[in-house]
């Protein structure tokens, strides 16, 4: 599986500059570069960056001339040239969406086309936030609030800068998205692997790092309950499970998540003890309405075999959630023992 | 008072919220878990159905805003094999809209 970032942040928030710097670093070679520069998916220029010699190097567009506007197709016709030897095998792609886009379309189409999901898979999400103005950014800009809340790792950057406020940032982003790491640079300067590589869908070939990747405890210190943001409501909050799960009911939990809270999800990810398989933890995610399949990991990450599940969206309530699993929990309880009392009778 | 016919109304209240309906739910009569009150009108009746061994777990009936008692789905109650299937019964008779949602099984352990 080939891993697929995505880059996210505001107008004038830093990606640019970021990706130009992360490009330049040989952790970053063989990476195709994908830019999205209109509409929610539409990408409509060239595809690869150089970094050096050895890397992709389309420099006259010869791919922006073929591929059509759409990021599945690209994506798709990238694999097919690197499968036919036409571009260098490259082992990772970063999506660079717009300043103003919502990235859920971008991790929806990742997630759910079933070609893609045969080649790539989604390795996380890198959300740029200006030190500067970015305060004010995620007052006054939904689309900002979106794009912090849905990372799995915020970079704050122009931090050496007059009037940055870092602090003030750091403080909010704890509201918006406790679990994801903050982590301040200076003109771009930061090294891939503390971005990329959560190997969390590449299991098997490295050890996946969900800890990182889920971070429930952030969540869970921020203050063990929902959050709020004052202005778009978002809520951030971890639901912990001792016992584990049975398999229908994550089918069932994850159905009824999908079909109520909709776009008001942002994101939810977790690790699930499956009552019929407690020794290899089942990884979820979503975003808004879409859920990724199931992962299955060889074992567990540490010693904490928990089923840990964090949410963060807009008007969706905590209380929600546990009455949920509790209910469909009892349900499925219920249903297994009903339907085990005639196999019982028979056997006497 | 039964608990889990409590935890039923508390769930549905909550829903209520997540799906920004104003109203209230209220207890019922048994066979009646719950009784939704929306205020635009729609009043929704959640049933446990009485009789061991029935292949469902709810039904639902309800009366849409405006219409007299006695409405179609007054009188033929929508039946539902899950708690995931009454809430969507539930949140169509209010006409909720949360748009296409992709469900996704757990792939086999071996997948």
């Amino acid at each position: 599986m080939i891993p697929v970032s995505v880059i996210t942040g505001f107008l004038g928030s830093g990606k640019t500059t970021l990706l130009g710097r992360l490009l330049r670093d040989p952790g970053m070679s063989r990476t195709a570069v994908i830019i999205n520069e209109f509409g929610a998916i539409g990408l409509d220029h060239d595809l690869i960056e150089v970094s050096d010699e050895s890397v992709v190097q389309l420099s006259n567009g010869c791919l922006c001339c073929n591929v059509r506007s759409d990021l599945v197709l690209t994506l798709g016709d990238l694999a097919a040239r690197r499968e036919a030897g036409t571009v260098p095998p490259f082992e990772r792609v970063v999506v660079e969406t717009t300043g103003l886009a919502d990235p859920a379309p971008i991790l929806h189409a990742l997630m759910t086309d079933r070609n893609l999901c045969e080649i790539y898979a989604l390795d996380g999400v890198v959300t740029t936030i200006d030190a500067v103005a970015g305060l004010s950014t995620l007052e006054s800009h939904a689309e900002s609030l979106r794009q912090a809340a849905v990372a799995d790792r915020i970079v704050l950057t122009k931090t050496d800068m007059p009037g940055a406020q870092a602090d003030a940032i750091n403080e909010k982003l704890a509201v918006i998205n406790p679990g994801a790491p903050v982590l301040p640079i200076v003109r771009g300067a930061i090294a891939p692997s503390a971005l990329f590589d959560s190997g969390l869908y590449n299991a098997g070939a490295r050890h996946p790092d969900v800890q990182t990747w889920l971070a429930h405890e952030a969540v869970a210190a921020a203050g063990g309950h929902a959050r709020h943001h004052h202005k778009e409501d978002i809520t951030s909050f971890c639901v912990i499970r001792n016992e584990p799960v049975r398999a229908v009911t994550l089918a069932l939990l994850l159905s009824a998540l999908a079909e109520n809270c909709g776009v008001d999800l942002l994101r939810m990810k977790g690790i699930v003890r499956v009552a019929e398989e407690p020794d290899r933890p089942a990884v979820i995610h979503g975003v808004q309405h879409v859920y990724h399949t199931p992962v299955w990991l060889e074992r567990w990450p540490s010693d904490d075999r928990r089923t840990r599940m964090v949410f963060i969206g807009c008007n969706i309530r905590e209380s929600w959630v546990r009455g949920l699993l509790d209910l469909l929990d009892a349900e499925v309880a219920e249903e297994t023992a009903r339907q085990s009392i005639p196999r019982a009778a028979c056997a006497q | 008072m039964n608990a889990a016919d409590v935890r039923v109304r508390d769930f549905l209240a909550d829903s209520l919220a997540l799906w920004r309906v104003a109203g209230k739910v209220e207890a019922g009569d048994s066979p009646t878990v719950a009784v939704v009150r929306a205020d635009a009108g729609t009043i929704v009746w959640i049933e446990r159905p009485s009789g061991e061994g029935l292949p469902l777990r709810w039904l639902v009936r309800w009366r849409g805003a405006g219409e007299a008692p006695g409405a179609p789905r007054e009188q033929h109650p929508r039946a539902c094999a899950s708690l995931v299937g009454m809430l969507n019964t539930v949140r169509g008779a209010l006409g909720v809209d949360r748009g296409a949602a992709v469900r996704i099984a757990p792939a086999p352990a071996d997948a």
